[in-house]
């Protein structure tokens, strides 16, 4: 019973660790996408506005 | 919140955890009844204390962005949502493990198990509706309004679980009450670094939500031209 | 142009009965009455309420065959749950059949408050919901051999608050979700989390009654639940309705 409660623990710690490492890794991918897409969009304008000239 | 504060507090975060780790596993005594598994509970009932922090604080900025119309206090109360509503998760994970271990079922209708549960489906209607609106404004007016009503739902919910409760007596995850004071220190010591990372999280995404809205703006320019 | 005797020349050019906005029950009275109205002529949401409350009562009479006991059991939380979803019904129509030909434009344009507008409709659906909840009930009595006819007036009281509190939380989404694509969806996903407290406390003082039974011994305590249910919510809907409504 007390190894079994024991690793029962550490899968708690695990689980609560796993799930807000999950939550970072989502932010950070999220975090790549949008920067890409700010970029993208950044250098759309500027070549707009270079054309325009 | 600036880049180098962000890195700093997740320093502290990682060294208080550290610490906290090491007089939970090494230096603080089993408890009596349960077993080593009772110190779950320095992340189980943190976790639950820092989620409903986060769904308050998502009530106070969709109380301002109705009353302002910033859209920044919206963003706000998204990013708080949705670290609330990971600790929220968390709190149910260990929850699980704890009552499979102690009453070798997965799943109790305890009240606060069960109150969690139902915070945890209101808050992700909260995101759905968020992703079913696309103009911002309108999606910020009916994710405030929906974060407000969730916010004052969540403790009648959990009274009223609890009272059903009283009638039909179900294994409960943890009593509270009495505890060694050394546990109650360290319960609350590891707290503080859950806030922090919680913290952090928020100014991320918060951060995020801001770009979202520039890329909305430059869109929008692109379109002119 | 010459005035009119006993009146002032501005009076001549300008109506007698201004448009002065009327009062707050007035105007509620009024879109109460014009919803029933439109709703008594196509009796489309009714008749898809109260069929459906039948033929759900008829399935679980087939799928679990209870006996007496178990029917005092089942009964609070059966009925509830049939009137929860019949009630999803009659909320989706109410905001959603003023869409076409721009009807909810014409309505938030006029002189009356949300607010109004809004406890004008909850009223109008509170009263639909009652009247389905009542054939579920006769419905119920038939099907499961639930004499409940002795405890009629409690049993509608508890109807009156726990269809009062569905009907308010359900008519504020109806509001709110009525222009997304994806509105028979959303609706009952955000609505039916926000009301387990209500929908407990309603299950827990129907159940006893709808078998002609008396209340049982925390009766008092769910009454209060429910109540302040009521309260908190209407008052909530009531400040919360004209963010909702500005399209």
């Amino acid at each position: 019973m007390d190894a079994r409660n024991f690793t029962y623990m550490f899968y708690g710690f695990l689980a609560a660790w796993l799930i807000l490492a999950a939550y970072v890794a989502a932010l950070a991918g999220r975090e790549r996408r949008i920067r890409r897409q700010l970029d993208a969009l950044k250098r759309l304008l500027e070549d707009k506005e270079k054309e325009r000239r | 919140m600036r880049g180098k504060t962000l890195i700093v507090l997740c320093g502290l975060a990682a060294a208080l955890l550290a610490r906290n780790l090491y007089v939970m596993l090494l230096e603080l005594p089993d408890e009596v009844s349960q077993g080593p598994i009772f110190r779950i509970i320095f992340f189980h009932v943190p976790a639950a204390w820092t989620a409903f922090l986060g769904f308050l604080a998502a009530a106070g900025g969709s109380l301002l962005y109705l009353l302002h119309k910033e859209l920044r206090y919206d963003a706000f109360a998204v990013a708080v949502t949705e670290v609330g509503l990971a600790f929220a998760a968390a709190n149910l994970a260990t929850g699980m493990i704890w009552a499979r271990i102690i009453w070798g079922i997965w799943w109790t209708w305890d009240p606060r198990l069960t109150s969690m549960l139902v915070c945890c489906v209101l808050y992700a209607g909260y995101l759905a509706l968020r992703h079913a609106v696309e103009e911002p404004s309108q999606r910020a007016r009916a994710a405030a309004v929906v974060s407000i009503l969730a916010c004052v739902d969540v403790p009648i919910v959990f009274f009223s679980i609890r009272w059903w409760r009283t009638q039909h007596p179900q294994p409960v995850v943890w009593g509270g009450g009495s505890m060694d004071p050394a546990y109650w220190k360290m319960l609350f010591l590891n707290w503080i670094p859950l806030l922090l990372l919680g913290a952090v999280m928020a100014a991320l995404r918060t951060r995020q939500e801001g770009w979202q809205r520039e890329i909305e703006a430059l869109r929008r320019r692109a379109h002119a031209l | 142009m010459t005035a009119p005797a006993g009146g002032s020349l501005l009076e001549s050019v300008r109506p007698r009965q201004a448009l002065r906005p009327a009062g707050f029950w007035r105007s509620a009275l009024t879109v109460a009455l014009k919803d029933l109205r439109a709703e008594l002529r196509t009796k489309q949401a009714l008749n898809a309420s109260l069929a459906f409350s039948v033929v759900i009562l008829l399935l679980f009479s087939f799928a679990f065959d209870p006996t007496a006991e178990e029917t005092r059991a089942l009964a609070g939380g059966l009925l509830w749950l049939v009137f929860a979803f019949a009630g999803a019904l009659i909320w989706n129509r109410s905001f959603a059949r003023e869409l076409p030909n721009d009807c909810l434009d014409g309505l938030l344009a006029a002189p009356i408050s949300g607010a109004a507008l809004y406890a004008g409709k909850a009223a109008a659906n509170w009263l639909l919901l009652m009247a389905v909840e009542l054939a579920g009930l006769a419905a119920f009595g038939v099907f499961y051999n639930a004499a409940w006819t002795s405890r009629f007036w409690p049993l509608l009281g508890v109807l009156a608050l726990g269809t009062w509190a569905v009907t308010v939380v359900g008519t504020l989404f109806s509001a709110l979700t009525v222009n997304l694509r994806l509105r028979e969806l959303m609706l009952p996903l955000l609505v039916y989390p926000l009301l387990i407290p209500a929908l407990l406390a309603a299950i827990q003082l129907t159940g006893p009654l709808a078998v002609g039974q008396a209340a049982s011994a925390e009766a008092m305590l769910w009454l209060r639940l429910l109540g302040a249910f009521d309260i908190i919510f209407t008052a909530l809907a009531l400040g919360l309705v004209e963010a909702v409504l500005v399209s």
